[in-house]
């Protein structure tokens, strides 16, 4: 029984030592660290934007004559002489090595600093 | 009418209302940052640090509350964890320097008044049992909520509390008695 009571004194003294804290600008400060929230509707963006892209593809498909243009440039290419179509090839591959070892240095230097 | 934790919490995940978040931490502040200052032992600054960080970071894992436990409860081991992680990074967690601060305390140098008295007492005990007594004896958690804030098993949480109490009534046997 008197350990019951002490035990109620305690937990008493306790939940009274515990004051009531003031926001004092608690909340705002909080809230001024959250991300922004998403607004409304953004939800809809990639179905608007796959919705447009089908809508021009169609409409360059129909207005281009059912992609006609295409066959023709394609038949133009085989007529190009082979030496432009190797100098073509060996400039892009180089472009693309190129991006690679720069993409790559300036990976390694942000991983050291 | 006021709205409860519960409704608070549901205008957060459907609308992303941070007014609704805003009176959520508005209701809980005073409870979080006087865990974390006991927690701190007093350290202000640290502690509100904390608490700022535990609400962001209740904001955005907003979506892993099931609504189980209390929400407060929630926030709790949220704030517990932030606590956690800061002090493992101040390597200041129970056994490195936790045993020296309390050697270096002199429980005779108690301060006036029982509030004084009691703070000092609880800021005496080892960590364990002091997240232990705040969590139950001051902040009305049942057992099995403290042991889901602070993970570890009900028995301990149990032991933690009875151990927590026996040293706070001894140290605080003469304002007892008055």
């Amino acid at each position: 029984m008197n350990e019951e009571i002490e035990q109620d004194w305690l937990d008493r003294r306790l939940q009274e030592a515990a004051l009531y804290i003031q926001d004092d600008g608690f909340t705002a400060r909080v809230l001024q660290q959250l991300p922004t929230p998403r607004p409304a509707g953004q939800f809809l963006r990639p179905f608007i934007l796959v919705g447009m892209s089908a809508l021009a593809s169609s409409l360059t498909y129909v207005l281009s004559d059912g992609g006609r243009f295409i066959l023709v440039e394609m038949f133009r290419l085989t007529t190009i002489p082979t030496l432009w179509v190797v100098a073509f090839a060996l400039a892009s591959g180089m472009l693309v090595m190129a991006g690679g070892i720069f993409a790559a240095m300036s990976k390694t230097s942000h991983l050291q600093s | 009418m006021e709205l409860t934790d519960a409704g608070l919490v549901a205008r957060v995940l459907v609308d992303d209302d941070q007014h609704a978040f805003g009176e959520l931490v508005r209701r809980h502040q005073s409870s979080v940052r006087g865990l974390l200052r006991q927690l701190t032992r007093g350290d202000l600054a640290l502690a509100d640090d904390l608490a700022q960080d535990a609400f962001v970071r209740a904001y955005k894992n907003i979506r892993s509350f099931r609504g189980e436990a209390k929400f407060s409860t929630w926030l709790y081991r949220i704030a517990y964890n932030c606590f956690r992680g800061d002090a493992r990074r101040r390597k200041e967690l129970v056994g490195i320097n936790e045993e020296q601060w309390q050697a270096e305390q002199d429980p005779q140098t108690v301060d006036p008044g029982l509030r004084h008295d009691l703070m000092h007492a609880l800021s005496l005990l080892p960590l364990h049992e002091r997240s232990a007594v705040l969590l139950c004896c001051q902040n009305g958690l049942s057992h099995d909520e403290a042991a889901r804030v602070l993970d570890i098993p009900l028995g301990t949480v149990k032991t933690n509390v009875l151990r927590g109490r026996e040293k706070l009534k001894k140290t605080l046997a003469v304002w007892a008695s008055k």
